[in-house]
């Protein structure tokens, strides 16, 4: 479905850290306040409130309570890293139908240990895969990544350029937590966490937070020169349930993909922000979204320069691989990385050519399968 | 202040779904639910069949099968598993056709190679109750 009216018209990041213990309410009030400030807006003007996050146990009300927000539409983004791209879309309905105007759409993540998390929910996971004595999250991508390399060639160079890449992209992000150059070996060396997945395949967990302004196209007037239009979303939630023999290596993108580009061509797109939480993720999900054969992104990647400055960006400001992952404003860095871009903000990593971008999430591992929770968006820079 | 606590080794906590699962694995067996409506096959238990969602019932498995997909866990999510590393952890296709993820354990496990043929086994658990079912090169 093609979007009409909707636009992001602003955002805000904080500072990411590895050892800050500041609460998780006030890294949100920071990603707002930023946002807040970038646009010159009231906060009273805030009429929808969507919360993605794992570090406060309250429900979304709660959080607005906090926050202090008397809002008409409230949101627990609880889509794991699927939570800002798919909160963008709940949102954008929200605004297509009248019911509010502008929203704030927030991710984030702390290590205060003050306050209790929320609780995991995945029973299975606590009974048919803690119990075995697994390695989280980092095992089961170990898995597909190894059926991927058993079943199309997808050698460890492929993979690692992709990180490699990525750290590039980040030299000059004030937000990455690392910005020295990776090499192959570096990559290649990194201490074995779950064969075959490397330490460098791995993302760094941290405190941080980002949001997004989203409003409708007449309140996008008054606001900034600047609006970036949602062009087209899809997700969907729990790809191939019903198989109990799921292809591992081919992700819910399939279909979010042939969503997508019934609207837009491939060529449109100038840049791509795709969820990293492993670089064997972006070249699944760069298949499965059509950029190249199932089992071809190995070749795809030889043949492609990745970098800001390349024929094929991604992860322009280094992703959650460079940056850090703040939790569940991993799915945010995305987003507002895209927004940097389009709107000529990303100094220092700026894409030259920087009018349409796609934005993808996904979220949890699942049993037996790989993603609970995929979806992907493409914004456009109002001309 | 949190209290210093030694980690334990993770167990499950049985409950009504499962229960007729775990208690089969305490007895040597390793259960799987089937659609009284489809015949479908599932695994994890789950309260309705994932196809059609009809009623269910539960039928053994011959616990033979291949291994689809391995990794060598060096780091585990629960600490109480570090002095077991690495762990082989892995999705086997059970003959019946579903994906079970589990162990591979015994004195062969550092030979797996993707489908190699596997076959269940319980490991006694800190708890008398519960057997976990893992898998064996066969």
């Amino acid at each position: 479905m093609r979007r009409k009216k909707v636009c992001f018209v602003g955002y805000g990041s904080t500072e990411y850290s590895r050892n800050s213990e500041a609460s998780a309410l006030s890294y949100y009030a920071d990603a707002i306040r930023a946002a807040l400030k970038q646009t010159g807006l009231n906060k009273k003007e805030i009429r929808g409130f969507s919360i993605t996050t794992q570090a406060s146990p309250d429900y979304s009300p709660h959080v607005a309570e906090q926050l202090g927000l008397e809002v008409d539409w409230v949101l627990n983004g609880d889509y794991g890293g699927a939570g800002g791209v798919m909160s963008v879309r709940r949102a954008a309905d929200a605004i297509e139908c009248g019911h509010i105007d502008l929203a704030v759409l927030v991710g984030g993540n702390s290590f205060d240990r003050s306050t209790p998390t929320q609780r995991q929910l995945e029973y299975q996971r606590g009974n048919f895969v803690d119990v075995f004595g697994y390695g989280g999250p980092n095992s089961l991508m170990a898995l597909i990544q190894r059926l991927h390399m058993e079943q199309y060639g997808t050698t460890l160079e492929q993979i690692g350029k992709i990180a490699i890449a990525q750290r590039f992209n980040a030299i000059n992000n004030p937000q990455a937590l690392f910005r020295k150059a990776m090499t192959m070996q570096d990559y290649l060396n990194s201490r074995m966490i779950s064969d075959p997945v490397r330490l460098f395949d791995c993302v760094m967990p941290c405190s941080g937070a980002e949001c997004v302004l989203l409003a409708s196209e007449e309140k996008a007037k008054q606001i900034t020169d600047k609006p970036v239009y949602l062009v087209t979303d899809a997700e969907i939630s729990h790809y191939q349930v019903a198989n109990m023999l799921p292809d591992k290596t081919t992700f819910g993108q399939k279909v979010v993909g042939e969503r997508i580009f019934k609207e837009i061509k491939h060529e449109d797109i100038d840049l791509l922000e795709i969820y990293d939480d492993y670089p064997i993720a972006v070249m699944i999900q760069i298949e499965d979204l059509g950029f190249c054969k199932k089992g071809d992104g190995g070749k795809f990647v030889d043949a492609h320069d990745l970098t800001y400055q390349g024929d094929f960006p991604v992860n322009t400001g280094g992703g959650e691989l460079s940056v850090g992952q703040a939790g569940l404003a991993g799915g945010y860095l995305h987003i507002v990385e895209a927004l940097r871009q389009l709107r000529g903000e990303a100094d220092g990593h700026q894409v030259k050519k920087a009018e349409r971008a796609l934005v993808t999430g996904i979220g949890w591992l699942n049993y037996g399968r790989n993603l609970g929770t995929t979806a992907a968006l493409v914004m456009e820079r109002g001309k | 202040m949190a209290e210093a606590r030694v980690p334990q080794k993770s167990l499950p906590k049985i409950n009504k779904v499962d229960q007729a699962f775990w208690e089969g694995a305490a007895n040597g067996k390793f259960l799987l639910q089937k659609c009284k409506s489809c015949a479908k096959i599932q695994f994890f238990p789950r309260v309705a069949c994932v196809d059609c969602f009809g009623e269910l019932d539960w039928i053994e498995s011959k616990g033979t099968g291949k291994v689809h997909t391995f990794t060598l866990v060096r780091v585990p999510r629960n600490p109480a598993f570090k002095d077991e590393t690495p762990i082989y952890y892995i999705n086997v296709i059970l003959d019946e056709g579903v994906i079970v993820e589990s162990r591979l354990v015994g004195d062969t496990k550092e030979k797996v190679k993707m489908g190699d043929r596997v076959k269940a086994v319980f490991q006694e658990t800190h708890d008398p109750k519960i057997k976990l079912p893992c898998f064996e090169l066969a």
